[in-house]
């Protein structure tokens, strides 16, 4: 237990440490940071708190020669939420590593598969900030339209690990990118377990039911349907591990990895929506022993190295 | 002489008729009811007025006997006197809303706080009493003798010998003074076995058994998430631990519930282990099944732990750790509310917990001025237990320093419970910790109470910790000094703000109020990664996944 | 509905400044608030802005800086703070945090 307990936690860690985390010690270069005293044009009309970086961090680091882009979002200031200049943000780290990719194109023709940046986006929200919800939806369709400018360009990795988990809006952005990277604390979706319990009743979904909401949401279930290629465990050095793997993938195995973005993957959704259909399961533990996991039952109490040992995956769920 | 011969034996015969009364309801003339006869059951052995137990308290519940009590013919069953641990759950208050109660003597209200206090307002409840639990059980056996108790248990054998196990708690107190002086006992049962995994109750000791629909409700009440646990918690442990655990060698003790005794808990085998303490403090408890105990426990820090009642998830850790807890052959806990009061009372050296408001004299209390919230154990063991005379190196340690306690025996020796309460300056909200008057004052005018609520009593406070020092009440020689030592531990309240700054400075040099700084302590090293466990997820892990937690705390 | 901003000076000891030019520490949380402390030759002053939605305690927010100031002898530092409900003794904490982290000059 103890020794395990050394490794520094994803889950616990800021927005800033784990823009640190991500990328080699010493090698972080912040965009916009506190001192640059960017903060929200909207919240103190609205006598709300502000901060320095509007709960962002967004900056270049490396892993090895390769330039990273990270895009950290703090969960603790306004539950993550996407505004205008967070929002910004996002979109501007995006249009850096794509210009960063088109100049070391041009310099690097030799070693370029070494030097080629990724964009890594730690997510910690629950999508729009709805204070300032124009621009935040805005920002949405901006970062949207960057992840497709991107595709054969630079790799997109979506990491996902933290207290507030991803939602909302920004569940859509995480799904459409190349590579998901989760823990098991993790959890994706889009409507947000209140929120769901608010429209569909406590009978059909039980929100203080934290053990139901992690394995409809969390980083298990979205192992093995494939919506996360890679479980890690919860720790900034396995993340960043994770990372430098995807970073480096070529091409072709990325577009395998995609949940989306060709004919392909679309009729592999809408095949799985139809077995949902069929199967009409009552929880997600039917859907894992529909694939194959006899042991659904137990697999929310395993450490994620058992987990990832016992864990039978959709076919066609791709990762390591 | 000629005088009218005396009856002597009125409960035995009026007991006799009710169990007639109830016989038919019977499954051939037995002890057990049909769950679909309860109703009928409870019209059959209640009469109007009767002093009424329904047990439950802040772990388990007689849940499906109140349901059923709520729905008694008004006409046949009104104007009881309900006398109980906790006032928590909706039908508690409906019997009353529907006038089948009339009275209440009780001990916690929880989470119906707000709404009792608004019903003894409107007259809708005839409040008899807020007592502690154990002065509740006292009374019990001299004048609040239950006439029917309506219980609960996990299981019962066809003898209707009782297993109530884990969470056993009220149940040996009330059937003990319901059966012996003639009382009706009705158990609900959450199913009928043929064999008891051990007897709890003895068959003889309860009149009817009701197998329930559904297991009878139990609250998690004791866990904390240690995902919640702030810095600020963390330095009010850190300073508990150095200035006071340490300090005055403190083996046995009870902790009340809150996030900052989670936070001594998780710091012991992390700040304590670096302090050197192993052994040398915390060795046995008189606690609940706290699963935040759970990494002390495995670090082989505590020795003993007797429980008051049982902690949902727990069982199974419990089972496998029975040189620490007491358990029955079966290997399950047995908790019992009343002895672990008892022992926290006498056996223990202190009591350390968390309050709402402290005023300048050290009373304090968790009312506010609409709620009727009660006692619960607390004050039990938040008192300096004046009749103990066994001796121990922390007791006697925290009677030498207290020259108002010597004094009035003349120089005696005598030692002293430590009554220790960690405090926040100021809550959420800016709410402040301390305050010149106690909101219990006004709790007093608006509820008609005969005297303010007060959880824990001045004079029984030994210290206070709150992030910016701790006071050693006990080492105060004056009511003066005393009131100047709280003001200066509390901070930017109003209560602090006016604390004399050069007294304070006094005090400081004898140190009868020292700082995190005073006490050697980097307050910049108060924050999470202290914690031996960090959320439930860790506590679970530390338990080599035999601690099971209840779905709210499952966040994986 | 707007933001409340303060502005203290406190006289400090000349040069008591930080290792690295700029230094923060904190996130604004529920309850929370980040501390921003940038090297200014300002004979010695300690400057301090702080934002926050709380009315009615600028009061406080002096003694809470005051004391620090005096605890410290912070001096030739400008100190910016956006704060969020943080309690007296949570903007204590951070600052002296934020102090131990800035004159220690922490890898950012």
């Amino acid at each position: 237990m103890s020794e395990k307990k050394m490794a520094r936690s994803f889950y616990e860690a800021s927005a800033r440490e784990r823009a640190l985390g991500l990328v080699d010690p010493g090698t972080f270069t912040e965009f916009l940071g506190p001192r640059d005293r960017m903060v929200s044009p909207h919240l103190p009309v609205l006598g709300e708190a502000v901060e320095f970086d509007d709960g962002i961090v967004t900056g270049i680091g490396k892993l090895g020669k390769r330039p990273v882009f990270v895009i950290s979002q703090e969960g603790r200031f306004n539950g993550g939420s996407v505004g205008e200049v967070s929002g910004a943000k996002m979109v501007g780290t995006f249009r850096a590593a794509l210009a960063a990719y088109k100049e070391l194109k041009q310099r690097h023709t030799e070693d370029f598969d070494e030097v080629r940046p990724v964009i890594a986006v730690s997510f910690e929200t629950g999508g729009v900030r709805l204070h300032e919800a124009n621009a935040g939806l805005l920002a949405h369709a901006e970062v949207m339209d960057q992840i497709q400018d991107a595709k054969g360009k630079v790799p997109v990795v979506a990491l996902i690990g933290s207290k507030v988990g991803c939602f909302g809006g920004m569940g859509f952005v995480a799904a459409a990118m190349d590579v998901v990277i989760m823990s098991i604390r993790g959890r994706l979706g889009l409507t947000g377990p209140e929120a769901i319990e608010q429209e569909m009743g406590k009978e059909e979904f039980d929100a203080a039911d934290k053990s139901l909401v992690y394995r409809t949401t969390g980083g298990e279930h979205k192992y093995i349907l494939g919506d996360c290629n890679v479980l890690v465990e919860d720790s900034l050095d396995a993340f960043r591990e994770a990372l430098a793997v995807a970073a480096a993938l070529p091409y072709e195995e990325l577009a395998s990895w995609n949940r989306i973005g060709s004919p392909e993957k679309v009729r592999e959704q809408i095949e799985l929506v139809k077995l949902a259909a069929e199967l009409n399961p009552a929880d997600s533990r039917d859907v894992w022993r529909y694939f194959g996991n006899e042991r659904a039952d137990e697999y929310q109490d395993m450490t994620t190295e058992e987990f990832l040992a016992a864990a039978k995956r959709r076919e066609g769920a791709v990762g390591r | 002489m000629n005088k009218e011969p005396i009856c002597w034996d009125t409960l035995k015969k009026d007991k006799e008729e009710r169990l007639a009364a109830a016989e038919p309801l019977t499954e051939q003339g037995g002890k057990f009811i049909p769950a679909k006869n309860t109703k009928k059951l409870l019209e059959a052995v209640i009469r109007p007025s009767d002093r009424v137990n329904l047990e439950g308290n802040n772990q388990k519940q007689a849940d499906f006997l109140a349901e059923k009590l709520c729905q008694v013919n008004k006409s046949k069953i009104h104007d009881l006197h309900m006398v109980q641990s906790s006032m928590t759950l909706d039908s508690h208050l409906k019997l009353f809303r529907k006038g089948i109660a009339r009275k209440a003597d009780f001990s916690f209200s929880g989470p119906q706080a707000g709404a009792i206090a608004d019903m003894i307002m409107g007259n809708e409840i005839e409040l008899g009493d807020i007592h502690t639990y154990l002065e509740l059980f006292g009374r019990y056996f001299i004048d609040l003798m239950p006439r029917v108790s309506l219980i609960a248990a996990y299981e019962a054998d066809r003898n209707g010998n009782l297993y109530t196990g884990f969470n056993t708690e009220d149940t040996p107190t009330i059937v003990e003074a319901t059966h012996f002086k003639q009382g009706i006992v009705v158990a609900q049962v959450n199913k009928i076995s043929d064999e008891l995994p051990r007897v709890d109750i003895p068959g003889e000791w309860v009149d009817f058994i009701v197998e329930a629909p559904r297991p009878f409700y139990v609250e998690p009440l004791f866990t904390r998430d240690p995902a919640l646990i702030t810095d600020c918690q963390i330095l009010r442990a850190m300073m508990a631990i150095k200035g006071i655990y340490a300090e005055y060698g403190v083996q046995t003790l009870n902790h009340g519930i809150g996030f900052d005794t989670a936070a001594i808990e998780l710091l012991l085998p992390t700040y304590g282990e670096e302090l050197g303490l192993k052994g040398k403090i915390c060795t046995s408890f008189a606690l609940n099944p706290h699963p935040t105990l759970i990494p002390a426990i495995e670090e082989g820090w505590v020795k003993n732990i007797h429980c008051f009642g049982g902690e949902v998830g727990m069982e199974e850790y419990i089972r496998a750790r029975s040189d620490v807890f007491f358990v029955g052959h079966d290997g399950s806990l047995r908790s019992n509310r009343a002895f672990s009061q008892m022992a926290g009372h006498y056996a223990c050296d202190m009591f350390v917990g968390g309050t709402l408001q402290i005023d300048p004299y050290g009373n304090s209390s968790t009312a506010t001025a609409k709620r009727v919230s009660g006692f619960g154990g607390a004050p039990n063991m938040g008192c300096d237990a004046r009749g103990r005379r066994h001796c121990s190196d922390a007791w006697l340690k925290c009677g030498e320093g207290s020259p108002t306690t010597t004094a009035a025996t003349g120089g005696m020796p005598r030692g002293r419970k430590l009554v220790v309460q960690l405090q926040e300056t100021f809550r959420e909200k800016m709410a402040p910790g301390f305050v010149e008057e106690l909101d219990a004052w006004k709790l007093k005018e608006n509820a008609g109470l005969a005297i303010p609520p007060v959880m824990i009593y001045g004079d029984d406070v030994t210290h206070i910790v709150t992030e910016e020092g701790i006071a050693y009440l006990d080492a105060c020689g004056s009511l003066k000094e005393r009131t100047a030592a709280i003001r200066a531990v509390a901070g930017y309240t109003k209560v602090g703000l006016a604390a004399d700054p050069a007294q304070t400075k006094q005090l400081r040099s004898r140190g009868i109020v020292r700082t995190p700084e005073d006490l050697g302590i980097d307050v910049s090293r108060a924050n999470r990664e202290l914690l031996a466990a960090k959320n439930v997820r860790d506590l679970v892990e530390w338990s080599d996944g035999l601690y099971h937690p209840p779905a709210k705390f499952r966040n994986w | 509905m707007a933001l409340t901003e303060l502005a203290f000076t406190f006289q400090g000891q000349l040069g008591n400044t930080i290792a690295d030019d700029w230094s923060h520490t904190g996130v604004v949380g529920s309850g929370d608030l980040e501390v921003l402390m940038e090297k200014k030759e300002q004979e010695g002053h300690f400057t301090v802005r702080a934002v926050t939605p709380v009315r009615g305690y600028d009061e406080v927010w002096e003694k809470v800086l005051a004391k620090f100031a005096a605890e410290s002898g912070i001096g030739d530092v400008s100190m910016e703070i956006n704060d969020n409900n943080g309690t007296p003794f949570v903007v204590s904490l951070r600052l002296r945090q934020a102090w131990k982290k800035a004159k220690g000059g922490a890898e950012r």
